[in-house]
């Protein structure tokens, strides 16, 4: 069993210390709340999304002052973060994956142009299949960002590092935003004993109160500056050159700070993290959470007499090549274990920065097997770790690597068990059941719709199966098979990534009995207008011919979870372009597929886990988007609102969507669902909620068509309007705007719904408005 | 207010430290969907826990585990269904081994696409306050196993890599010696309390009467600390939740009964299989993660993610209006095409496929008749009344 050889070694350390028991994610937010950033710019992503919300919750009970900004999407935040560090403050991100690359080219303007900051990458595999688990894909993409990266291999160096962290990013040595990277899930959600600084004045003391003086910044009009200058060659290389010396001096400086937080807290995090590496003859190299589950194979093989060692690094950028190279003199063969792979690289990025550290410092001695695992999440164990050791026995005793590059942990799968259909497709003519017309009136230029009562459309298939793993009550798939029964004939769907993309197709399982697509979600209305234009160029080529398509067919994107904030642009951008396809939004009023976080379309006063209520805060601070508005405004040539609660008119509205969609131009439609998991509500209520919503005003049913706005349901001419109090008391999200306390906020609420649904009734009444 | 009962988030925010976490008892373990994590981090934080944790944690109590594995961890694993809060469950018996008993110990769930009602697990891992913690794997080797819904047995492999006298509390009105058989059972422990019904009696929640049966199997762990806690996080702001709380934890504790089961002579325990194994592998799997049998979906069982009430269809009451067809997210309701009274074609409600029902009761409200209401849910019935959906199944 592993005894700590950090007591072995005697270090106490002198500053005041509390045991916490927390996770990685946990202990990221609360170094960041104890050194009080300025700025926190975010978007939220499995599995960073925690940080900013603890570090909400905090500030909602007051314990903190960092402003945290909700971002539109990742680039959007590193954006923000960029910006607020100009402006010479302390600013503070996290973020995963996709997450990471999408801000990926603001990562060297932020480093180029020399602003500190410090970011928490939480590491998940960045994919195409979307594999939401860990590994180190999204961190090897950092590699070449002009970042210094530390690493994190349990949740007390999660704290740790980012308090080291700050102190070396704003050294006057480096001035480099640095990256903090843990493995998500394994550190970020796995809980331990942690120790911190029991107060904050001594991390203040650590990192400084306030950032150093004597730098740059755009908020002094005394002394005005030029941040990113248009720079070409020759000046360029220049700018790399500082650029790159201060990437290096970030190890010397950086093994001074460890040196001064090992002193004050007794725990040390040198460069490399030597695991009985003096006399050791095979070794291991790997980072973070498996390079400590391997230091117990170590300790077992020593104790069946095999010279075993591990190796690991604290730092990655810069790479400490020689002291690694130092590390391995004497050792007759390493594995070095990459947990993501360089394509046709022949080994992972640490694979092929060993073997140059290696042969740079003329260690030809050395064997390196190079070996691909853990990918996406995949658990190592320490067979696994046995595993790693075995290779690098082996190739010492031959004297020679049989195969120097492959993956470990891949399995084969038994071909009695290869994936068989299990439904046949379903049949054209049961799709197009001709019980719904839609007919273009020349009078009007409108189209006029007729359909039957909804229990003849039950003999209609749903395009989506039983047997997808949505919560109990999920408003997503009764709003979204309604919206089906409308649309006659073959439909493409796109999900962008959100819980009814996530629930339905958990590998190998899919509940599409349609074809489906799946991109992430700032990208789908991009994505499906190359599906839609390709459908209709093969077409037109006559190359699908064979394939005895009986009509075309109604391409639909599906999108929700804010995935309208993050993929506005693309929305904007298909919609102008005018593809034949609708856009149809599930409106769940925030990030329900991450956690509940708040999207733009979460009204006012409501409590997600980034607008959480306590004695500083009341839930989120802003109105909710009009997206549905927004849209009308391109001018497209049809945008509806709808619900399950009045399933007439969306069956309506459906089978207009598809002929403006098939005939004219993109659609654009939202229906307002439940999500009872995150609204806090009980699962039977959720049509009766929407029901409430759309008496209430707040959510009014209305159609835009060729840009007349037309309110489908009035709920004041029907006397059928409730006030706003009788919708919110429903949902535990927003009980708390019943309190008296809380009158103001609410009061501002319905003043804006009031706004809102004035200037509808306005439109509704002018064809000019 | 019952505020340990009811999974409000409301609640949770405004009461501090403690009890935030208290109140998230009810929510969604162990998903990715993990809102209510939220609620977590200021337990640990407030110095009044600490400060507690610090005094009782070292030195006072030092206790001796009863059993470790070569690695010096006694391991336990709760196999539950997202929702019934076994994930907190479990970060609560991992804090008072930590924080309370002066252990070391690590804590986390397994986390899954799927929300709630999906089978979840949560793992804990306890040693001796000197010994480091690296490994980061899920429980294979579990010396005692909770399991929160006797049901999950029919999907999931619940006691896979029990040693053979590791211990196996289930939530059941069942007899040791019919889960024994239901669970497929060689040796070991089976402990028994019916955590549901002592919830129901006792207004609270399933998992605390969960928390109270382990508290009992982990006689390391000491319940009266438990119990402060309790009484600590919710006395000030819910009073009244106080006694439910602590009554449902004591129930737990005391109505635990056991019975061991010896390992048939020459039987062996089967080995266990990696969680981490695939049913695909990269010759079988279709190139670049296409599904091409997609609608498979219909081969799964969602039947456990029912909380215990389930719709019942009294068919001579259904007006076939659809309503409820138009409600439920999981396309439960089977139809038919007959002649009408006229002879002319209409479509007529058959039934619902319980299958794929995750007691919502979404139907029960929209239905305009009393041809659909909701019941508890009695052992058998689903099986009993089901009406399959005739899929059109390839050949």
């Amino acid at each position: 069993m592993a005894i700590d050889y950090r007591k072995e070694q005697g270090l106490q350390g002198t500053v005041e210390q509390r045991v916490v028991y927390e996770s990685g994610n946990e202990m990221a937010a609360y170094a960041a709340h104890q050194i009080n950033y300025h700025i926190m710019g975010y978007f939220p992503i499995s599995p960073s999304t925690e940080v900013a919300q603890f570090l909400d919750l905090m500030k909602a009970n007051g314990q903190h002052d960092i402003v945290l900004i909700p971002a539109d999407g990742e680039h959007g935040s590193a954006g923000v973060c960029y910006g607020a560090s100009t402006g010479g403050g302390r600013v503070f991100n996290a973020t995963s994956a996709n997450g990471y690359l999408y801000m990926l080219e603001q990562m060297p303007v932020q480093s180029g142009t020399r602003f500190p900051m410090v970011m928490n990458l939480v590491c998940r595999s960045v994919s195409g299949p979307l594999d939401i688990h860990g590994d180190h894909s999204d961190l090897y993409f950092a590699l070449n960002t002009g970042w210094p990266i530390v690493l994190c291999r349990d949740p007390q160096a999660v704290y740790d590092m980012n308090i080291i962290a700050l102190k070396l990013a704003e050294d006057p040595e480096v001035r480099l935003p640095v990256l903090v990277a843990s493995d998500g899930y394994f550190t970020s959600h796995q809980k331990r004993r942690v120790m911190t600084f029991a107060k904050r004045e001594d991390v203040h003391a650590f990192v400084g109160e306030k950032p150093p003086e004597g730098f740059a910044h755009v908020l002094d009009r005394d002394n005005p500056i030029t941040v990113g200058p248009y720079m070409n060659e020759p000046d360029y290389i220049n700018n790399c050159y500082q650029q790159s010396m201060a990437m290096y001096r970030a190890e010397g400086v950086y093994d001074r700070i460890r040196q001064e937080y090992a002193a004050l807290t007794g725990r040390d995090y040198p460069v490399l993290d030597l695991y009985r590496m003096e006399d050791a003859e095979a070794a291991v190299f790997l980072l973070n959470s498996s390079a400590e589950i391997v230091k117990d194979v170590v300790d077992q093989l020593r104790e069946q007499g095999v010279k075993a060692g591990a190796i690991s690094p604290n730092l990655i950028r810069p790479f400490p090549a020689k002291a690694i190279a130092e590390a391995l003199k004497g050792v007759k063969a390493v594995t070095i274990g990459d947990r993501a792979d360089s394509y046709g690289g022949h080994g992972g990025n640490m694979t092929i920065e060993v073997k140059a550290a290696l042969q740079t410092y003329g260690n030809t001695e050395t064997l390196v097997v190079s070996r691909i695992y853990g990918l996406g999440g995949k658990d190592f164990y320490a067979e696994d770790g046995f595993k790693l050791f075995e290779y690098a026995i082996e190739a010492a005793e031959k004297g020679f690597v049989e195969k120097p590059f492959d993956y470990h942990g891949h399995t084969p799968g038994d071909p009695a068990k290869a994936p068989k259909r299990v439904l046949e497709p379903m049949r054209y003519e049961d799709l197009k059941t001709g019980l719904i017309t839609v007919t273009p009136d020349e009078t009007t230029g409108k189209v006029n719709v007729r359909v039957p009562p909804l229990r003849a459309l039950t003999k209609k298939p749903k395009r989506i199966a039983p047997g997808h793993g949505a919560c109990p009550g999920c408003g997503i798939f009764s709003g979204l098979e309604l919206f089906f029964k409308g649309i006659e004939g073959d439909i493409v769907a796109l999900f962008q990534t959100g819980c009814a993309m996530v629930v339905t197709t958990g590998y190998p399982y899919s509940a599409h009995k349609a074809t489906y697509i799946h991109n992430l979600f700032q990208n789908g209305a991009a994505t499906l207008s190359g599906v839609v234009e390709m459908f209709h160029e093969r077409k037109r080529r006559g190359e699908l011919d064979h394939l005895g398509l009986k009509d075309d067919f109604t391409f639909v994107m599906i999108t929700g979870d804010g995935g309208m904030d993050i993929g506005m642009g693309p929305a904007i951008g298909a919609a102008l372009r005018g593809h034949r396809m609708i856009i149809l939004e599930y409106d769940n009023e925030g990030y329900m597929n991450t956690g509940a976080q708040l999207s733009y379309s979460t009204p006012l006063g409501h409590r997600t886990s980034t607008s959480n209520v306590g004695k500083a805060q009341t839930g989120k601070v802003f109105h909710h988007k009009d997206t549905a508005q927004i849209m009308a405004a391109t001018n497209i040539p049809y945008v509806f609102t709808g619900s399950e609660a009045f399933a007439p008119d969306l069956l309506r509205k459906a089978a207009k969507a598809q002929w403006y969609a098939q005939n004219v131009g993109l659609v654009y439609g939202k229906i307002l669902i439940t999500c009872p998991l995150n609204w806090l509500s009980e699962d039977k209520d959720g049509s009766t909620i929407i029901d409430y919503a759309v008496n209430t005003c707040f959510f009014p049913l209305y159609e835009v068509e060729r840009g007349l706005t037309n309110i489908t349901y009035n709920p004041e001419e029907k006397g059928k309007r409730v006030p706003m109090l009788e919708w919110l008391k429903l949902m535990g999200k927003t009980r708390h705007l019943a309190k008296p306390e809380n009158a103001e906020l609410l009061q501002e609420f319905e003043a804006e719904i009031e706004r809102r649904w004035n200037m509808l009734k306005a439109k509704h009444e002018s064809p000019y408005l | 207010m019952t505020s340990a009962v009811s999974p409000s988030h409301a609640d949770a925010n405004e009461s501090k430290a403690f009890s935030q976490k208290w109140i998230s008892l009810a929510g969604n373990g162990g998903t990715m969907a993990k809102s209510n994590h939220i609620c977590i981090m200021f337990a640990a934080y407030s110095p009044a826990w600490s400060s507690q944790s610090m005094r009782k944690g070292i030195g006072q109590h030092m206790v001796t585990l009863p059993k470790v594995n070569e690695l010096g961890f006694f391991e336990l694993r709760l196999e539950s269904i997202g929702g019934l809060g076994a994930n907190l469950a479990g970060k609560m018996l991992a804090e008072a081994g930590v924080m309370g008993a002066g252990l070391n110990g690590v804590s986390f769930s397994s986390y899954g696409s799927e929300k709630k009602g999906s089978p979840v697990k949560a793992h804990i891992r306890f040693c001796d306050i000197n010994v480091l913690i690296r490994d980061t794997s899920p429980v294979e080797r579990p010396h005692v196993i909770g399991i929160f819904h006797e049901n999950l047995s029919r999907t999931v492999n619940v006691i896979s890599g029990m040693y053979e006298d590791s211990i196996v509390l289930v939530n059941s009105k069942k007899s040791p010696e019919e889960l024994k058989s239901l669970l497929k059972l060689k040796s070991g422990t089976i402990a028994v309390v019916d955590a549901t019904g002592i919830a129901l009696e006792e207004n609270n929640r399933v998992n605390m009467a969960m928390l109270g049966g382990l508290f009992r199997l982990c006689d390391f762990l000491d319940p009266e600390f438990m119990k402060g806690v309790i009484r600590k996080s919710l006395e000030k702001k819910y009073p009244l939740a106080v006694q439910p709380a602590l009554s449902t934890f004591e129930r737990g504790y005391q109505e635990v009964h056991f019975q061991s089961f010896e390992l048939p002579e020459g039987d062996t325990m089967p080995s266990f299989v990696r969680m981490d194994t695939p049913v695909l592998g990269y010759e079988t799997q279709p190139l670049g993660g296409l599904i091409v049998n997609p609608g498979n979906s219909i081969l799964k069982d969602l039947s456990i993610s029912r909380a215990g009430r389930l719709p019942h269809f009294a068919e001579e009451k259904c007006i076939h209006c659809a309503a409820c067809d138009n409600v439920c997210p999981d396309f439960c309701f089977v139809w038919d095409e007959q002649p009408d009274k006229k002879g002319r074609p209409q479509m007529f409600l058959q039934g619902i496929d319980y299958q794929y029902c995750k007691g919502c009761l979404k139907c029960v409200q929209a239905c305009p008749t009393d041809a659909l209401s909701s019941e508890l849910e009695v052992d058998g019935y689903a099986d009993g009344h089901r009406t399959p959906h005739r899929f059109r199944l390839a050949t």
